[in-house]
Formats: structure tokens, sequence, C-alpha cells
């Protein structure tokens, strides 16, 4: 390589990456309330000695649902293929519907108003009616798709508009074709938006696959909740409730990792000022 | 040549005009003559809004002038560095400059070599790694100058490429750009609304005037000498735009 001279001043050399580190401190403040709250919990069931079948502790939750751990675990795969299904089919829907709209004025004339008015309507309430029309598993996934799909669309919208349109000039006098511009610039300019909406998604497809279950289901831990509940097997519907909880939490910390390897610009540590 | 320079023309823009929008259209340049020598630094001075901005998109071809003709002496395109945002954030800087090279269809290996060579040059050798947040303002544009000088094109288009810096920093900028210059010798249109940076930068200096846009005087700064700052602000006070 040839050398080529450097303007002078040259600025002092940049400083090494810090390395990330695990913050025990921040997870202890993240664990502290529910724990606090279990804590709770368990001492006023100890006092007040409530029916079980009305509010049982946490310890006798835990303990059945240990003992009905394979009851819990048939219905709990059920619902997160559900949801995990759903949530797929509402990302590359949803991408590709944000894309028509954003890119054709026309499109977007046509879809939006349709789509913001489909959110309008009780969606819970097609689920009969899904359940008529195909078969269970593809009812119940069209309904968490459904749910999910409206904060991808919007964040994907919002996202693909944001381009800052200094930069697609600068990038065209650069030689940028709109193919270029579109992969290289407009959509990693939407993707901050766009997870923020994934991250919506992926609770709203939890939410979906549950309702689905619940009113138009046998299987999955919506159709355990209401079929416990109407056994008063009332423990069982509590143990439901943790493990619906557990995966909600888990697809969107799932989204959340993705996020951090997509966007590895925005990591803290990577920003001055950020902590 | 109406101004008598014996240097060559690298840029003639001819009566060119252009209205934006719709209902009703806005008219944004009435008339805009301008030539630019080649190699030299031509200032374009003007109150905000005026249609600078637009002018330097029609001499980049990005925008086709309802009237009038551009005619650059370039071999390539001419390449423009907007104010603020000129790097992509999900890139590194060595991405961000190596852009300017994929884009002619070098491929990749050898954009990032040359990239890292430009990048040095503007003394940020070192900082190849770094996304554009973790830079300074100054930093940041000095990488936007050597994508553009990756860019290889022998005409520059600076949309007030130091407006956003303070003074210190965009003195140590003019000095880099003055040296860069030196180096490969690019025509060079400067937007500024800085009567001080025009006539430390240009070889010579217009006034442009408030929108819809003409270019109302004309320049030399060596031959204005030590008065030149002050001719300008007299030129701008006769368009009305200065106080
Ligand atoms: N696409 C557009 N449609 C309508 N008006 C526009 C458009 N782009 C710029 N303008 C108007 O043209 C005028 C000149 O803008 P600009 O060239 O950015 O000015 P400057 O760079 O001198 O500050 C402004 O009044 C602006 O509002
Ligand atoms: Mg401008």
């Amino acid at each position: 390589m040839t050398t080529v001279p450097q303007v002078e001043p040259a600025l002092p050399a940049a400083a090494a990456p810090r390395r990330p580190r695990i913050r025990w401190g921040q997870v202890a403040a993240a664990v502290a309330l529910p724990l606090a709250l279990v804590l709770v919990w368990q001492i006023s069931a100890w006092i007040m000695q409530p029916r079980e079948w009305i509010l049982p502790s946490p310890a006798t939750i835990a303990r059945t649902g240990w003992d009905v751990r394979e009851r819990l675990w048939h219905h709990a795969q059920w619902t997160m293929l559900i949801t995990v299904v759903g949530f797929a089919l509402a990302t590359v829907v949803g991408c590709l519907l944000a894309a028509l709209i954003a890119r054709s004025r026309v499109a977007g004339l046509m879809l939006y108003p349709w789509i913001i008015v489909s959110q309008t309507i009780p969606l819970v309430a097609l689920a009969p009616l899904l359940v008529l029309w195909m078969p269970e598993f593809g009812a119940m996934v069209t309904l968490a798709a459904l749910i999910s799909i409206f904060p991808v669309i919007v964040a994907g919208v919002d996202g693909l508009r944001s381009t800052d349109p200094e930069l697609i000039r600068a990038v065209r006098t650069l030689g940028a074709s709109p193919g270029w511009t579109w992969w290289h610039v407009r959509v990693p300019a939407a993707l901050p938006r766009l997870f923020t909406g994934l991250r919506l998604a992926a609770v709203f497809a939890v939410t979906g696959a549950v309702v689905g279950e619940l009113v138009a289901s046998d299987r999955g831990l919506g159709a355990l909740t209401r079929l416990s509940a109407g056994q008063f097997e009332t423990p069982v519907t509590f143990a439901a409730v943790v493990i619906l909880a557990l995966i909600g939490i888990a697809m969107f910390l799932i989204v959340a990792v993705a996020e951090w390897a997509a966007l590895p610009y925005l990591r803290r540590g990577t920003r001055p000022g950020s902590r | 040549m109406p101004h008598g320079y014996d240097t060559e023309i690298a840029i003639r823009v001819d009566d060119v005009h252009l209205a934006l929008g719709d209902d009703p259209p806005l008219a944004v340049l009435a008339g805009v003559d301008l030539e630019a020598c080649a190699g030299e630094v031509t200032a374009i001075i003007g109150p905000s809004g005026c249609g600078k901005s637009t002018l330097l998109d029609v001499i980049a071809g990005l925008v086709v002038p309802d009237s009038g003709s551009v005619v650059t002496a370039s071999s390539g395109r001419p390449v423009l560095m907007p104010q603020r945002d000129a790097l992509m954030p999900w890139r590194t800087l060595r991405d961000n400059v190596a852009a300017a090279a994929e884009l002619r269809g070098t491929p990749r290996g050898d954009a990032q070599a040359l990239a890292d060579r430009e990048v040095a040059r503007v003394g940020l050798a070192g900082f190849g790694d770094h996304y554009p947040h973790a830079l300074s303002g100054g930093m940041r544009q000095r990488g936007a100058l050597a994508r553009t000088l990756l860019a290889e094109s022998d005409i520059w288009l600076l949309d007030e490429p130091f407006g956003a810096l303070d003074a210190l920093t965009r003195s140590e900028m003019h000095r880099v750009l003055m040296a860069v210059r030196e180096q490969v010798a690019p025509t060079i249109v400067l937007v500024t609304h800085e009567i001080a940076e025009a006539v430390a930068i240009a070889d010579s200096v217009l006034v442009a005037s408030p929108g819809p846009m003409r270019i109302v005087s004309r320049m030399r700064v060596a031959d204005a000498g030590p008065d030149a700052a002050h001719e300008v602000l007299a030129s701008l006070r006769a368009a009305g735009v200065a106080a």
C-alpha cells in the first residue's frame, strides 16, 4: 500500500474499546421487586390462610406446578409453537406490508387506513370464526399473527420514513442506485424503530395465542387456564399463568438479544455519554 | 470568459430556473449564473433558505432544472458533502468511507484498504473501527472528507460542511481541507453563511440574493486583498441580506 501524506494535526490514537461485563447490581435490582412480592404473598398466605381454590400461596402453586409438570409442559409446548410461528408470520408479513406502504403512496393510502381500522375491532371475536374456517393450529397462529402484526407495520413504516434526507443526498452523489439506497440506507435506518415494534409484537403474540386458546381451543396454556379454573384447580391455573409470563419474558428477551446482535452501533459503551 | 481570468472553467451554470413543490410551486432558483474555475474554491454565501442547497443538487445532477443549463468539465459525477449526518450510523468509520469505493464497483476488501488510506490522510488513523456516534463532530466531518476524497471526483460540492462545528474545530477543519486540497486539487464549490469562512478558504466569493435565488455579485478574494471581508459584507447589504 502506498503511503499518503497525512494532514496535521493528526488526532491522538483511539482508546481500546471497553469489554462488556455482567453488572450484578443491576441483576439484583431487576429481580428484587418480584422476589419481594412473592415473599409478601407467601407470608400473608401463612397468616390469613385463604382457601386454596380462591388464592393459593406461592408455595402451593410451585408444588402443584411441579406435580402436574407433564400436563403443563404438554400445553406449554403448544402455546410456544403457536406464539413463535404467529410472531414469525407477523414479522415477515408485517415487514413486507411496511415496505409496500413506505415505498408506494398508493399502497399507503389503500392499506394503512384499513390496517388501523382492523385494530379497533376486538380480534378475539374472530377466534370462533377462524376455527370454523381452518384447522385449529392455523386458526390459533392466524390470531396470534393478527394481534402482533400491528406494531410491526407501524414501527416499520415509521422507521422506513425516518431516513435522513441529507444521508440519501450524499450517497446518491457517490453513485448509489435506488436499490442500494434502499438496502444500505433506508432499511438499516429503519431497524432501530422496527425492533421496538418487534419487541411489542413478541409479547402480543403470546397474548394472541392465549386468547385464541382461551375462547376456541382445548389445547395450550390458554385452554388450560379456562379448564382448570372451571374445575377449581386454581393452583394449576396460577402455574399456567406463571409459565405464560415466563414465555412472554423469554420472547421479549429473544428479540432484545437479536436487536443487540443486529445493531452493534447502538450498544451501551459504544456511544459517549451512555452508561 | 466573462470574468477575464485565464483559468479553465470546471462548472458553468447558465440561467438556471427551478420551482419546487406543487400548489403553488415555489420559485427557488430564478436565473442563476455561475462559473467555477478548475482547481479553485468558489464560495457561495447567502441567507439561509435562499436556495443554495437546491443549487448544489442541480449541479450534482440530483435535480433537473426547469430551464437553463449546467455543464461540468468533470470526468465523473460531482460529489456532495452535506452539513450533518453525512455518515451512516450503522457503519464503522472505515466502512462509511469505503462506501465511496464500493459504489464505484471496487471489491470490498480493496475498498477497505483504500478507506484506511484516506482515513489516515485526514488524521483519523486508528479510528477506523469506531462508529460515528463515538466520534466528535469534527472527527465525523473529517470522516466525511475522507469519503469525499475516496469518491475520486474532481468536483466537490460542500454544503455548509463546517456549519455545525464550534469555532475552534471549524478553523482546524479549514486547515485540514486546505491540506487535502493541496494534495488532490479538486474544484470546490463551498456553500457557507460565514463571511470569514468564505474569505479564508475561497479564491472567489459569490453572493446570493434571498430566495428566489440569483447571484448578485462576485469577487476574487486575491483582488480585494485585506478588504475582502468588507466587500462581501457590502454586497450582502446591497442585496438586502445583512443589516
Ligand atoms: N422539495 C421541496 N419542495 C418544496 N420546497 C422546497 C423543497 N426543497 C426546498 N424547498 C424550499 O426551497 C427553498 C430553498 O431551500 P434550500 O436550497 O435548502 O436553501 P438553503 O440551502 O439556501 O438554506 C426553501 O424555501 C425551501 O423551503
Ligand atoms: Mg442548505
